[in-house]
């Protein structure tokens, strides 16, 4: 490497990528210091991505780890650790939902609504990945429902704001937003993780 | 009067956007279905986020409090060790970037922190010094780092190309100075800086990319 000397185009360098930033030797984790620096930030996306909000992913980000590193028997293989971490968050982020929003008929379909994806398999998710998603969501929604998404989600307008630009009453827009928000749950449901 | 499903689902979508824990109630199965799709809205509007530096530290000290017996001694989280906390998330050394920027400064602007050292950076030259007079720029990339120099009046930068609202590659603009995001219409300043942008909250600053001129070449500190 290194001996690239024009730009635009520095080629792919032989071992670009993670390589470095692992804490471990090989594939098997030796202590829980070592899940814990090579996991949190995975923990915590995969955990923000199912409650939206950082106090909350903060909380269940503790819950899962704490709960995880108190009975995993280590040294363990890395793919062994990942697979209990995300089974320990699917767990976590059930009873998050089932303790918080239940009640009103939603308890049959928590698990399968909320923690439908994470798998060990696509554990760490790529940060990068969720916002592509998410405009992925976007894109598959009819007009009028993309654009009331959009301009809550990514341009941040109140709902009174949205309904002036849409030209609709404030209750409308709620409405709106209601119908665009269940239509993207589909079609989130039919995209891949 | 009752809250109508709407209005509850409205309400919930407030807080995300405000980035606070949602009022809980209890949901029907439809409107249980608007507010994951919220959740998975929600990064929109501020970017994906990492994890609060000060909550990675903290949450550390607790688990280490549960987990040993002996008593907790405060830790200071080194740079390497932070950053290798943040590598299972940075698949790609764009977010490595962001990672320094975020995880090393959570206070302050990117310029402030400090360059970005990954463990594994070497100096690799992009252009000869001659390439670039001032006023100029280009971009370079790693296959990991999508980046930009840019000959600021004789100043030397080099800086991430990625804008730090939702990714997109900046391009280059020689007439303005500036770096332009083809996405939503936000500016960043040779420096960095957020000249201006259109969106709801101000994105951070680009992470500044370590450079030198050596022998004729101009090189930065990348993987």
């Amino acid at each position: 490497m290194g001996e690239n000397s024009q730009s635009e185009a520095i080629d792919e360098p032989p071992s670009s990528g993670k390589a470095f930033l692992r804490v471990v030797d090989g594939r098997t984790y030796q202590d829980w210091e070592a899940v814990y620096r090579d996991n949190v930030v995975g923990i915590y996306h995969l955990v923000f991505r199912r409650v939206g909000n950082p106090p909350d992913a903060e909380d269940l980000c503790e819950e899962v780890l704490l709960q995880a590193l108190r009975r995993l028997r280590l040294p363990a293989p890395v793919h062994e650790v990942r697979a209990y971490l995300v089974k320990t968050a699917r767990t976590v982020l059930a009873e998050h939902w089932r303790r918080h929003y239940a009640g009103g008929g939603a308890e049959v379909n928590i698990d399968q609504m909320v923690i439908k994806n994470p798998s060990s398999g696509d554990f760490p998710e790529e940060s990068s990945a969720t916002s592509e998603r998410a405009m992925r969501i976007l894109a598959l929604l009819p007009d009028r429902f993309r654009q009331v998404l959009e301009l809550r989600f990514l341009r941040g307008y109140s709902v009174a704001e949205a309904a002036r630009e849409m030209g609709v009453s404030d209750s409308n827009a709620k409405v709106l937003q209601y119908r665009a928000l269940r239509k993207a749950a589909q079609v989130a449901g039919e995209l891949a993780p | 009067m009752r809250r109508q499903p709407q209005d509850r689902v409205s309400r919930f979508v407030d807080d995300l956007l405000k980035r606070r824990r949602p009022a809980r109630f209890r949901a029907t199965s439809e409107e249980l279905e608007a507010l994951t799709a919220a959740t998975e809205l929600a990064p929109l509007k501020a970017g994906v986020d990492l994890p609060d530096p000060r909550f990675v530290a903290r949450l550390e000290d607790r688990l280490r409090q549960q987990l040993e017996d002996p008593p907790a001694r405060s830790r200071v989280w080194s740079r390497r060790g932070l950053l290798q906390a943040a590598g299972a998330a940075a698949a790609a050394a764009v977010v490595g970037v962001t990672v320094d920027r975020t995880i090393l400064n959570p206070t302050g602007p990117a310029s402030e922190s400090g360059p970005l050292v990954p463990n594994a950076a070497q100096w690799r030259p992009v252009a000869a010094l001659s390439e670039l007079p001032a006023g100029k720029a280009r971009t370079f990339s790693t296959g990991a780092v999508q980046g930009v120099i840019v000959n600021d009046n004789g100043k030397i930068r080099a800086l991430s190309r990625v804008c730090t609202h939702l990714g997109c590659v900046l391009q280059p603009n020689v007439e303005s100075r500036s770096l332009d995001c083809p996405c939503h219409r936000t500016v960043f300043a040779w420096d960095g800086s957020v000249d201006r942008h259109q969106l709801p909250s101000r994105p951070a600053r680009l992470p500044t990319i370590e450079s030198r001129v050596r022998e004729g070449q101009i090189e930065v500190l990348v993987v």
